[in-house]
């Protein structure tokens, strides 16, 4: 399903916001505006050295641009989702519900992480049981094919 | 995995309800305990709704209105099939702003069906604000375009009913329900297709 957490860029979107921010760092004066924008493109690009990258960007918008707080705290947490981080991704989330504790959109944001983290949980335990199914004597040769993919 | 069948945009300058409303149609919910907190960029949500008989997954983008996301938020224009443009009667302003929304949508998507939104009925009701936007204006604006709601998140006054015709008009639009059957049968291959992969990892 489409959400934020799956959504991806496209390569144009993001070569045209790298575009820009590569001509600002060469003039030696990136404002805030160009360096959010790219680091937004690279959070939801498919690649997770992208997705670090983007991070770096925000953290260091975090730092120096205080207004941008919230922007910048709510990308950080999508970027570390996305890259299956997702305990630095509700430090995030926290920061950011410690300034709006009711704020839907990261509530939400909130519940979409917790669900992901209880699939890929879920998802070990159905491996697990299926490895004892096997040890159990069902298709000992299957598990020696499967390790070997 | 379901993919949506229709996608709607909502736009329209910061402070004019748009989450509220979203909010209200997918929750039924209205809080007005909790203090204005603009979009970050844009938000996400789907919902199940039927038209004569037939059901759809609606998902829903929901965009930030400030200045400072324009550059983001015009990327989820792309693929709407439909637009709700937000603006509040008492505000000239927001409602000036119309034809910016509208035109930065149709450089985007130019074949978006456009649904123009008063918001904050309850407000004007109730006779808190004035409306600064006159009747034949708004008229005159909606010609053209799919429709014209007054809603009210708070009360939920004409909420459904918007969603409703937007769904409605989506799915009597033959061109649109032929790429939405050809989504749908793709969507469907490719999961049979993922089955027999999981099957044959199952049991080799
Ligand atoms: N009385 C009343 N207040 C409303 C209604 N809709 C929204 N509001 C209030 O208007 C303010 C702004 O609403 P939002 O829905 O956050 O506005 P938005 O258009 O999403 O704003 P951005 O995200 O910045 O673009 C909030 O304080 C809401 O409580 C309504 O129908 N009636
Ligand atoms: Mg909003």
């Amino acid at each position: 399903m489409e959400d934020v957490l799956d959504e991806i860029v496209s390569s144009e979107d993001l070569q045209k916001f790298e575009k820009v921010f590569h001509e600002q760092l060469h003039q030696g004066n990136v404002t805030h505006k160009a360096q959010f924008e790219y680091a937004w493109c690279l959070v939801r690009s498919k690649y997770p050295t992208d997705i670090r990258k983007g991070i770096l960007l925000l953290k260091e918008l975090f730092n120096s641009h205080p207004d941008g707080k919230r922007d910048y705290l709510f990308y950080l947490a999508i970027g570390n989702a996305r890259i299956k981080e997702y305990n630095k991704a509700l430090h995030y989330v926290k920061s950011f519900l410690e300034i709006e504790p009711a704020n839907q959109q990261v509530l939400a944001l909130e519940r979409q992480i917790n669900k992901r983290m209880e699939k890929e949980g879920l998802i070990g335990i159905a491996v697990a049981s299926g490895a004892v199914l096997a040890i159990g004597g069902i298709v000992g040769l299957g598990i020696a094919l499967a390790s070997k993919k | 995995m379901s993919r949506c069948d229709f996608k709607i945009v909502l736009l329209g300058s910061e402070h004019v309800g748009k989450t509220s409303l979203v909010l209200r149609f997918v929750n039924c919910r209205f809080n007005a305990d909790i203090p204005y907190q603009n979009t970050v960029g844009a938000a996400f949500c789907a919902k199940a709704m039927q038209s004569n008989g037939k059901n759809f997954n609606i998902g829903i983008w929901d965009t930030a209105g400030s200045e400072r996301y324009e550059a983001m938020t015009k990327i989820y224009y792309r693929g709407a099939h439909a637009a709700i443009i937000c603006y509040e009667p008492s505000s000239v302003a927001s409602w000036k702003r119309l034809r910016h929304w509208l035109q930065e949508l149709r450089g985007v998507e130019e074949n978006c069906k456009v649904y123009l939104c008063g918001t904050k009925k309850d407000l004007l009701d109730g006779g808190y604000v004035c409306r600064e936007v006159p009747e034949d204006t708004i008229a005159s604006y909606t010609q053209g375009l799919c429709g014209h709601f007054f809603t009210s998140s708070k009360t939920g006054e004409n909420v459904d009913e918007l969603f409703q015709k937007i769904v409605d008009d989506c799915a009597a639009d033959v061109q649109l329900m032929k790429n939405v059957e050809d989504m749908r049968l793709q969507l469907q291959k490719e999961e049979v297709a993922f089955k027999a992969k999981s099957k044959d990892y199952c049991f080799c």
